[in-house]
């Protein structure tokens, strides 16, 4: 593993201004659990300079608002999330999401930024390929085994799927992002956080964040009336894995008339994909239980799967009925 | 990578599919080659040039490439790329060795003769390999180490090492992609498209170096 320092400021302006002096070689250090692993990865991208923001107080909280929505410090460990009282009561469908990331172990240490902000999880990233990622100009998971990591939704440069299960949870409730930046705070949709594989200072990756920001709080509006939501992921093994496919649905319900709806994908592209067409097809609709085989008609038309990997396809479409099926229930 | 300012293209395998048949006909003709037809247009292209290092003007081997030139398809995205990177000022040139004829066929046919700045095939170069590349590159008045190559095939990554620009991979077929990756190209593309973001990546990533060592 490469020598690396370690910064531990007391408040956020500081650790901004050490990112700012370091650039791209330092990184922000919370939970630890993709970072330290890229460290170990000895992958070319890893920081040779660690902001630990452990010791700033004011980011791991999870507090209502006036108008009864939530504030999530990003530094909250996901195991707090789990065993909220308050989301549980508020937003069971991300507790549900939370309940299923990583393993019991893990959520003691990782963040919820973290999983927001987390590296993909591509083999060949992670096994030290010279790829987009890790200073290379190529994408191995384009040309080889894509079964897993790999986006079925096409790409930019980079195939690998964007890993984190609480942005997909999140953009159902219009949850937003704030920032701190040198210039001040600024605030976005989850969407906007991840939009997918972008060019940001120079590198590839997921997520909006520039190197001298951090990202402080999570921010879920007030829950919606009459709004059902469910959460469900497709993996390999029942802990740890990361999603092969997941899919967290929202339908704001009149009796049985759907007056609005959330549908995002995960593991199966870039980003969390939120599925326009079958929110649009679904408004207006009667829950039934025939729905899910009328929405699955209208889903992922875009699709463009690599090689290995058209079975995501087939597994979200099944995420979908199931899980109107059980909105239905 | 250095900026990349130019591009060489070989339109066999990077702007177009192109039978097989044509080039297979060919080498039966110039050599008495017989043997099992490639189902890649762009393998018996490239394994011909490397039988023949020289094409005299004949007739029947000019028809049979205008042959595998007219039954070409062209990439879906290439016209959105190529203007995409002409827009961007990347200098566009075709380095083919390819007759003078069937080239301009191909440019005509499709209409993509706007895009290119240069345009080298191996009568105008004298030669095939990487004499067209060498011409274009003289013609581009470019440092080769600001030059890519796109090539798919193996023998596309030796002629673009021996004209000292980089070889990029169009990645058309993964599982050739995959044994070409081993050939170690500077980089790859699943299709013409990416190569805007290529190069503001490889441009983004100089900035970032240069502003660290400044």
């Amino acid at each position: 593993m490469k020598k690396i320092s370690i910064y531990k400021p007391s408040i956020v302006d500081e650790a901004i201004q050490i990112l700012s002096q370091h650039g791209a070689s330092a990184s922000v250090y919370a939970g630890g659990t993709d970072l330290l692993i890229r460290l170990k990865n000895r992958l070319h991208q890893a920081p040779s300079y660690l902001v630990d923001i452990k010791k700033i107080d004011h980011l791991r909280y999870i507090k209502e608002d006036a108008q009864g929505g939530i504030e999530i410090g990003a530094a909250t460990k996901l195991a707090e999330l789990a065993d909220s009282r308050l989301l549980q009561e508020k937003y069971p469908m991300l507790v549900e999401a939370i309940n299923k990331i990583s393993s019991p172990e893990l959520r003691n240490a990782s963040t919820l930024g973290g999983d927001l902000l987390q590296e993909v999880w591509c083999q060949y990233l992670r096994g030290g390929y010279s790829c987009w990622r890790n200073g290379g100009y190529l994408c191995y998971g384009a040309i080889g085994d894509n079964s897993y990591y790999h986006s079925a939704m096409g790409g930019r440069l980079c195939y690998a799927v964007y890993p984190g299960d609480a942005a997909t949870a999140l953009i159902p409730f219009d949850a937003r992002a704030k920032l701190a930046t040198p210039q001040g705070v600024k605030e976005l949709s989850i969407e906007q956080l991840v939009p997918g594989d972008l060019l940001v200072d120079g590198r590839i990756q997921s997520h909006v964040v520039r190197f001298n920001e951090i990202l402080t709080s999570v921010l879920i509006p007030p829950p919606k009336p009459g709004v059902r939501a469910s959460f469900e992921k497709l993996r390999p093994r029942g802990v740890w894995d990361f999603a092969m496919a997941s899919l967290a649905i929202s339908l704001q319900l009149r009796d049985k008339t759907i007056d609005d709806a959330r549908v995002v994908f995960g593991g199966i592209a870039g980003r969390p994909w939120r599925e326009t067409s079958v929110e649009t097809f679904l408004k207006g609709k009667t829950l039934s239980t025939e729905l899910g085989e009328q929405a699955i008609s209208v889903a992922l038309a875009n699709a463009a799967p690599l090689k290995y990997n058209a079975t995501k396809i087939d597994m979200a479409k099944g995420l979908l009925a199931s899980g109107l099926a059980r909105l239905n229930a | 990578m250095q900026n990349i300012g130019g591009i060489l293209l070989e339109p066999v395998g990077c702007l177009a599919e192109f039978p097989a048949g044509p080039f297979h006909e060919i080498a039966a003709r110039l050599l008495s080659r017989k043997g099992e037809l490639s189902n890649s247009g762009s393998r018996s292209y490239w394994q011909l040039l490397e039988l023949v290092d020289e094409f005299a003007p004949q007739p029947t081997v000019e028809a049979l490439e205008i042959e595998a030139v007219n039954a070409a398809g062209v990439y879906e995205d290439i016209v959105p790329a190529l203007a995409e990177l002409k827009a961007m000022g990347v200098h566009l040139s075709i380095a083919s060795s390819l007759s003078g004829a069937a080239i301009t066929r191909f440019l005509e046919k499709h209409s993509l003769g706007e895009f290119f700045a240069g345009v080298w095939n191996r009568d105008n170069a004298g030669g095939v390999k990487e004499v067209p590349l060498v011409g274009a590159l003289r013609d581009a008045s470019l440092p080769p180490e600001n030059v890519i190559f796109l090539t798919d095939a193996v023998e596309g990554i030796k002629v673009a090492r021996n004209a000292g620009v980089h070889p990029v991979l169009m990645m058309n077929d993964p599982d050739e992609a995959r044994r070409l990756a081993m050939h170690k190209p500077a980089g790859g593309v699943v299709s013409l498209h990416e190569m805007p973001d290529f190069i503001r990546l490889i441009t983004a990533q100089n900035e970032r170096v240069n502003r660290v060592d400044g």
